[in-house]
């Protein structure tokens, strides 16, 4: 077996690249019959989707931008994942990062702060608050053995239920009520607090968020090969019991993984909040943490693999929306390919693997 | 070779490659109806290389094999099965929940299901071949005899016209190996032919019809069992001349432990205080256990498995939080510190479940000799790599680690080498002080055991204090200085290690209490 798989190597990457890429190509015309048969005009939805998603500066940098959130949570994801834990919590996450910058940048003494700090410390306090959220199913599955796929997923309901509680309570982050129609969404945060724009056209609203992603890729890419909590983690999702024979932490060192997945999480949620909502509102996590569990999922461990998915997902979502806007395709449709287009990836891997495996 | 007119399998020139490693080379062989054909070997000789040839696992590389009169080419396993070739491999697939009748009807079975009459079935066969088998009990709670007897019964409802065992007696405890014997000779005076793989020399006397031996993938002898002789099978086998199994369990010609030059200690190596273990349905695993070692000396913990041993290995092995009592290593009081504890603390362990406890298969063979001890090759977080195999490589070498490179995967070691890679890692713990071995050379070839003896005597030599769980008793009386007894949780007694006293400990572990 060994043998010729060492001695096709090229065919074998063709191969692993070709068999996805047509998949998606297929599952996207499948999608465009689907537009045809719901009797919007094809060309039509066609052009809305590239409008959308390359159409223009802005059209580019958010989709950008969308990216940068799942990638966030897909590389949380694949670390917690080196472990054997799934994390599927990415919207709670996501979501306590998001209460967590907000509360802060709202808070005048940190809005205030010099040299940067207004931007770095909520960002830093909604990675922080992702990490207890991630943290406290990791403690729940290390001393009460409870199933990190249904605490990661519960947690996930509270903490969308606490935004919307920040959000209609004024003693929390509801914003004054003037009157009746006060909406329930917390003030705007400062300009100070705002993540700083890359590009220096005002038309982009592609912010830092990149390069933060892009550097935590690189050293997610170097933890998972390279250094020994990578091995530690790999080697307890293996065996956690011959991990702890061996003297290893086992217990903090899960509790540790499923704590940096929220942090990615949390961070994805204040790199949100600071660099496109600027207020907090409910279901501002709007899927983000599910689509950053598959894009996690899909990359089967792989940091380029997150980046790639993620910017697929991201300008999928952008050409989408506006679908929906320009050419009433309905958003459901959109995500209807978006689920054939997962379907698609996931069953062309295991494809793969069986053309490529034999005996 | 013998002509293959009358044989049921015949191979022909087999080889089978994997990669740069040649498994098996040129390997002719007959199988007859009605016998029992040994096939015997070192492990990493190929032995369960050419089993699953025969059995449709792999396809040979190069050579052809016969089967009751045509080709053989099983594609799989599956096919094999509907062919007339069964095989009872050496990691059981029972489903440990269900019960054996429940067990033997999966993927055999359609439609309704008639567990009366399957059950029937079992008891018949079971009993034709001169054995009992409840088909109603849950696997779970059957001993290892009795599950290994359930896939034999499982072999057998296909009417197999061969009958494949890989290693079937490195699992059972000795009491059993007999009966297993017995049931091989009932397979093959039914007409069944029947492939024994073993690497102990004893089985092969009591059972065989002919043997093979296997060395480095190449069939190094092929005899009837009348014209064989022990030393030139073991000569055959090895490849170089090694004393006779009885001569390598006897010391290695180091002063005898009396005598041993012993630094005062200072504190007792292990002390276990009272320990007792209640399992989940509140029986009593282990009864007041209580034991002293002293730095450099080899205590022997002898009895029939399932008397507690595996909870007294987990409980020292900081895994298992016991009921009552406490255990302490050179003073400190690890009862409740954890596995992470123990080791710091110096408590080295071989794991009696190798696959489960002791390593990660799926990492590298350098990865799991440093498995405790991956701090020291981190800077700045990253590991370095190249000073860790470096590592590995002296450490292989010197202990005796045969593998490719310190890279390859864990998994693809023999049991003899992943046994001694543990025993590497355990034994390099610093500090050490105590070192706890369970069943530390089951499974093992005959110069692995040796290696294995060697380095537990070193070590005590060097003043770790050892206990040495073992279900057989040769081995104990000669590596240990004292035997100790347990029998259904409770320390029974304990003997002096010597041939003299083999009557009255194995009176003391089957339960006569002296």
């Amino acid at each position: 077996m060994t043998a010729l798989a060492f001695s096709l190597p090229d065919r074998r990457r063709l191969l692993g690249m070709a068999v996805p890429f047509i998949a998606v190509i297929g599952s996207m015309i499948v999608g465009l019959l689907l537009i045809a048969a719901s009797g919007k005009d094809v060309p039509d939805a066609i052009e809305a989707f590239m409008d959308g998603a390359f159409g223009s500066a802005f059209a580019i940098g958010a989709s950008i931008n969308r990216a940068v959130a799942l990638s966030l949570v897909g590389l949380g994801f694949i670390l917690a994942f080196r472990a054997n834990l799934t994390n599927v919590g990415g919207e709670g996450q996501i979501a306590v990062g998001g209460i967590a910058a907000t509360a802060l940048g709202l808070w005048p003494p940190i809005a205030n702060l010099p040299l940067g700090l207004a931007v770095i410390v909520p960002l830093l306090g909604g990675t922080l608050a992702g990490a207890f959220w991630g943290g406290i199913a990791g403690f729940m599955k290390v001393r009460f053995g409870t199933n990190e796929v249904i605490s990661t997923l519960l947690l996930g309901f509270v903490a969308l239920l606490l935004v919307y509680w920040c959000v209609q309570s004024t003693a929390l982050l509801r914003q004054p009520q003037t009157s009746s129609a006060t909406l329930p969404e917390s003030l705007p945060i400062a300009d100070a607090v705002k993540l700083p724009g890359l590009t220096g056209n005002s038309e982009s609203p592609l912010h830092i968020g990149l390069v933060i992603c892009l550097l935590l890729a690189i050293a997610t890419a170097i933890v998972l090969q390279r250094s020994t909590f990578g091995l530690r983690l790999r080697a307890i999702g293996l065996n956690e019991l011959a991990v702890r024979r061996a003297g290893m932490p086992g217990g903090i060192l899960l509790v540790v993984a499923l704590a940096i997945a929220g942090a990615f999480g949390g961070l994805a949620g204040a790199i949100m909040l600071q660099g496109e909502q600027y207020y907090l509102k409910t279901g501002f996590s709007s899927g983000y943490g599910f689509d950053g569990l598959v894009v996690g999922l899909l990359s089967r461990g792989s940091t380029v693999g997150v980046l790639a998915g993620a910017l697929f997902f991201g300008f999928l979502r952008s050409g989408g929306i506006s679908m929906e806007i320009m050419a009433q395709v309905p958003a459901a449709l959109t995500l209807v390919i978006q689920g054939l287009i997962v379907i698609a990836v996931a069953g062309s891997v295991i494809l793969v693997e069986k053309l490529q495996g034999g005996r | 070779m013998t002509s293959s007119t009358g044989s049921l399998l015949s191979l022909e020139n087999l080889g089978k490659r994997f990669g740069s490693l040649q498994a098996l080379e040129g390997v002719s062989l007959d199988v007859r109806p009605g016998s029992v054909q040994c096939l015997l070997g070192e492990n990493g000789a190929g032995k369960s290389t050419l089993c699953n040839l025969i059995f449709g696992v792999y396809e040979p590389t190069v050579g052809s094999m016969t089967f009751d009169g045509a080709a053989w080419a099983p594609e799989s396993p599956a096919v094999a099965l509907e062919r007339g070739i069964a095989m009872v491999h050496q990691h059981f697939s029972l489903v440990p929940r269900m019960t054996v009748v429940e067990n033997l009807m999966l993927g055999q079975v359609k439609g309704v299901l008639k567990r009366h009459e399957f059950g029937a079935r079992i008891r018949d066969i079971a009993e034709s071949f001169g054995f009992t088998l409840d088909p109603d009990s849950v696997v779970g709670e059957l001993s290892v005899g009795e599950r290994q007897r359930a896939e034999i019964v499982k072999c057998l409802m296909r009417d197999p016209k061969l009958l494949v065992l890989d290693e079937p007696t490195a699992v059972l405890p000795p009491g059993e190996i007999g009966a297993l014997l017995d049931i091989c000779r009932r397979v093959a005076d039914s007409g069944r032919a029947v492939i024994l793989v073993t690497h102990k020399l004893a089985e092969i006397a009591k059972v065989a019809d002919r043997v093979a031996v296997l060395r480095t993938g190449r069939l190094v002898a092929d005899e009837s069992m009348q014209d064989a002789d022990m030393g030139e099978l073991v000569h055959a086998m090895v490849g170089r001349e090694l004393k006779p199994l009885d001569v390598a369990l006897a010391d290695d010609g180091e002063a005898p432990a009396a005598s041993r030059p012993l630094v005062t200690p200072p504190k007792l190596a292990l002390v276990c205080d009272g320990l007792t273990v209640h399992d989940r349905h509140g029986a009593v695993r282990l009864d007041n256990f209580t034991l002293e070692i002293k730095p450099g000396e080899i205590v022997g913990l002898a009895g029939v498995e399932g008397n507690g041993q595996s909870e007294l290995g987990m409980v020292l092995a900081g895994l298992l939080r016991p009921t009552e009592g406490h255990f302490f290593i050179g003073g400190n009081d690890l009862t409740h510190a954890g596995a992470a504890a123990v080791t710091a603390a110096g408590g080295g362990i071989v794991p009696e479940d190798r696959h489960a406890v002791a390593c990660v298969t799926a990492m590298s063979v350098a990865e799991n000799m440093f498995l405790n001890k991956l701090d020291r090759f981190t800077r700045f977080g990253l590991l370095q790599r190249r000073t860790l195999n470096a590592a590995a490589q002296m450490q292989m070498r010197e202990f005796d680690v045969r593998a490719a490179s310190p890279e390859v995967a864990f998994s693809g070691l023999s049991g003899g080498n992943q046994q001694k890679a543990v025993l590497a890692r355990e034994l390099t713990l610093d500090p050490l002080v105590a070192l706890v071995a369970a069943q530390p050379t089951r499974g093992l070839d005959v110069s692995a055991v040796e290696a294995v003896y060697r380095q537990i005597r070193a070590a005590a030599r060097r003043g770790v204090g050892v206990l040495l769980i073992s279900s057989e008793l040769d081995e104990l009386i000669a590596v240990a200085d004292r035997i100790t007894v347990l029998y259904r949780g409770r320390l029974v007694g304990e003997r002096p290690a010597e041939m003299s006293e083999r009557g009255a400990i194995g009176a003391l572990m089957s339960g006569q209490v002296a």
